[in-house]
């Protein structure tokens, strides 16, 4: 493997007596896709806040491309190189489709409140890049038609595909997904698997998907990390996890990891 | 490998047909529309409405400027009052002590726009004035860097209190300055600043400043203000504001630094309502007093931004239009119905159907507002006492019927006639 752009080495949190993440390790390559798994509660959205300094972890590291994240606030984390999407969708809900791509958009400026104020031409520049790049991301998600309506207007499955759309404005390096798929009918789980794998040649992206849809995460995933009440029970590849007995037992009763 | 930097960087071609003219036009209509009030209205409504239409603009300043941290930035500051007195009394105190320094007196050096016509146009009195509203408005901006910086890592309640801890300590402070302000050039010449700063008039207030606010400042700094929101509104750095407001961990998953982001737009607010301070303390008619600026004055202000939208540049403005014109109506009510009727016949035009329920409610507001009026005609009752029941009344009714204010976060021209809303977003421009 080549040199992991991030490397995610004994992550720990715990929230009152709970372990919630506990020596957490992951390594992902340049454009690679990867799934983490596991039962509700298991602490997959633990660890993308831990990721985005969200949470601060009470052990372990976080390393994109060499450089040490933990401990950033969140906004220097968006700024490092790493987005996400949250899991229960927060849009700004009161702001234009197109609006909410373009705050993504603004981390990347460099003009500020004087250049606002004054409306310099450097400014209307950069205003205007903003729009061309934010119109080019909607179209990609198919969310162009939609572009003036609010975004608490929009029906889920554009919701989750807005949420993607805005995280990759701020022109990422590392992109998390949590539960892209959740509220999506069947026919747009299929069109979100290719949409997801494009993403990563498009825009020069690698990818950490949390995912309950075995179909979709089976099928577009290189490597699986599984976690069951915060510790790493498996990781490998979609056939090998499949078989793993471990996961097969973490998942008995609950969801079967066979689709 | 990729590197550690982002890729994408907004490339800032000057963007082609854009000059520093463009970006200065609006200014320039600005300064028109201050003269058109100025020379235009003003001699044609007398000195009494003249009064009410430069309380109008700085009311103006007060509600649009609030708005940047309470509507924007979605934050609840209760304490706007306190940087117009911060504002205000340093206004008045540079204007003041300057005018004995240089002229030996403190009384009107102005020209046109300050409404002496003997001494020619931009007059040194004008330029001294503004010079002291742009440094009231700088303090007051200092002022709520100092309060803004620590509060505004809390979270939105635990500012409300901080603000409103604030306004009255600046309002008992400004109580206990000195009430001796000297009115001999002799002795203002013997004061040091410092003597200066502590010699504001306590709780009788600050006396003697002279009169230089005429509707041609208030209104040029009022479309300033209203330019600047603008400006701030429809671009990537307002945005930012904005999404602060729609969820505070979004945005800061955009990369948007909540705290400085924060200050930034309280800092901005304070700045303006600063100015408004300035323009109040030379305003002829007003009293610079602190209990002129206190807590009363701080709910005024959050009242309009409330009543016309959090968010909305155009409602606060127009609720403070409206609100500023209020008490001087309800001296002497004039009959509604015409006015309702009109509207009623309006909305039922433009709206055939949906227009049913607001139609009714114009019907019902229009005939309880002639019952009123009858009621304190019959019971030879001054509305205007009644000024502040009748606000918090409106309130409650709003929160009920429209909790968003009039317009919600949107302006007054994205409600389009026909029901059909325009493209909410415009390209820049
Ligand atoms: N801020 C917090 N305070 C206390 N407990 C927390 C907190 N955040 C997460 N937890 C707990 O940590 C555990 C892991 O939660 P997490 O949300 O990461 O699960 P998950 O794997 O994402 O589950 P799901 O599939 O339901 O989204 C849960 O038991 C949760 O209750
Ligand atoms: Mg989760």
């Amino acid at each position: 493997m080549m040199e992991p752009l991030l490397d995610i080495r004994g992550l720990s949190i715990s929230f009152g007596g709970l372990k919630a993440v506990a020596d957490f390790d992951l390594q992902l390559g340049p454009r690679d896709l990867q799934g983490l798994i596991g039962p509700n509660g298991a602490g997959k959205t633990t660890v993308f806040n831990l990721l985005t300094g969200i949470y601060r972890p009470q052990a372990g590291s976080v390393r994109l491309a060499g450089r040490v994240l933990t401990g950033l606030r969140p906004h220097q984390v968006a700024a490092a190189g790493i987005a996400r999407t949250f899991q229960a969708s927060r849009l700004f809900g009161n702001l234009s489709v197109l609006d909410n791509v373009r705050i993504g958009c603004h981390l990347r400026t460099r003009h500020g409140l004087p250049g606002t104020i004054l409306r310099t031409p450097q400014q209307v520049g950069e205003e205007r890049a903003i729009l061309a790049r934010s119109v080019h991301l909607l179209s990609t998600f198919g969310l162009q038609d939609r572009r003036d309506e609010l975004a608490c207007n929009l029906p889920y499955g554009d919701r989750r595909r807005l949420e993607m759309a805005r995280a990759l404005a701020t022109d990422p390096q590392v992109l998390l997904l949590d539960e892209p798929a959740a509220g999506m009918n069947p026919p747009e789980k299929l069109a979100l698997r290719e949409l997801i794998r494009g993403l990563r040649e498009r825009f020069d992206v690698t990818i950490l998907l949390i995912e309950h849809d075995m179909g979709v995460v089976m099928d577009i995933c290189e490597r699986i990390t599984v976690l069951d009440y915060g510790v790493t029970i498996a990781v490998g590849t979609p056939a090998e996890v499949q078989r793993d007995p471990r996961v097969i037992e973490a998942y008995l009763g609950g969801d079967t990891v066979t689709k | 490998m990729t590197s550690a930097n982002a890729r994408w960087v907004a490339p800032r071609p000057a963007a082609a047909g854009t000059t520093w003219l463009y970006s200065l036009l609006p200014l320039l209509a600005a300064i028109a529309l201050a003269a058109a009030l100025h020379f235009g209205l003003q001699p044609a409504i007398g000195p009494f409405r003249t009064n009410v239409l430069m309380n109008i603009g700085i009311n103006v300043i007060l509600a649009v400027s609030l708005n940047i941290v309470n509507g924007f930035t979605g934050q609840f500051s209760i304490g706007h009052a306190g940087f117009m007195a911060v504002g205000g009394y340093t206004a008045a105190a540079i204007t003041y002590y300057t005018s004995f320094r240089v002229w030996g007196d403190a009384l009107m050096h102005g020209g046109v726009l300050s409404g002496v016509p003997a001494n020619g146009w931009l007059t040194a009195g004008d330029a001294l004035f503004v010079g002291s509203c742009l440094a009231g408005g700088l303090l007051a901006a200092v002022a709520g860097y100092l309060v803004g910086l620590p509060s505004l890592r809390l979270r939105g309640d635990y500012l409300a209190i901080v603000t409103l801890g604030f306004g009255e300590i600046v309002r008992v402070l400004l109580q206990q300055s000195d009430s001796d302000i000297p009115y001999l050039a002799a002795d203002v010449q013997r004061m040091s600043v410092w003597q200066m700063a502590r010699h504001l008039g306590g709780a009788l207030g600050f006396s003697g400043v002279p009169f230089y606010t005429t509707p041609f400042w208030v209104w040029l700094f009022a479309a300033v203000t209203l330019l600047v929101a603008f400006r701030v509104k429809r671009s990537s750095y307002g945005r930012a504001f904005l999404s602060i407001r729609e969820d505070e961990t979004a945005a800061e998953a955009m990369g948007v630094a909540l705290t400085r982001f924060k200050v930034r737009a309280f800092v901005l607010a304070a700045f303006f309502a600063g100015i408004a301070g300035g323009l109040f303390a030379h305003e002829i008619g007003t009293a610079l007093n602190p209990r002129e600026l206190g807590f009363m004055k701080s709910f005024d202000i959050v009242i309009m931004v409330v009543l016309g939208g959090m968010g909305s540049i155009s409602g606060a403005a127009l609720a403070a239009a409206i609100l500023t014109i209020l008490p001087e109506v309800l001296r002497s009510p004039p009959h509604v119905w015409p006015l309702g009727l009109v509207a009623i016949v309006f909305v039922l035009m433009v709206r055939r159907k949906a227009g049913r329920r607001a139609a009714l409610t114009l019907a019902a507001v229009t005939v309880a507002l002639e019952a009123v009026r009858a009621a304190a005609l019959w019971q030879g009752v001054n509305l205007a006492d009644y000024r502040m029941v009748l606000y918090a009344l409106s309130l409650v009714v709003m929160m009920i019927v429209r909790p968003k204010g009039l317009f919600g976060v949107r302006e007054i021209w994205d409600y389009r006639p026909l029901g059909r809303r325009r493209a909410a977003t415009v390209a820049v421009g």
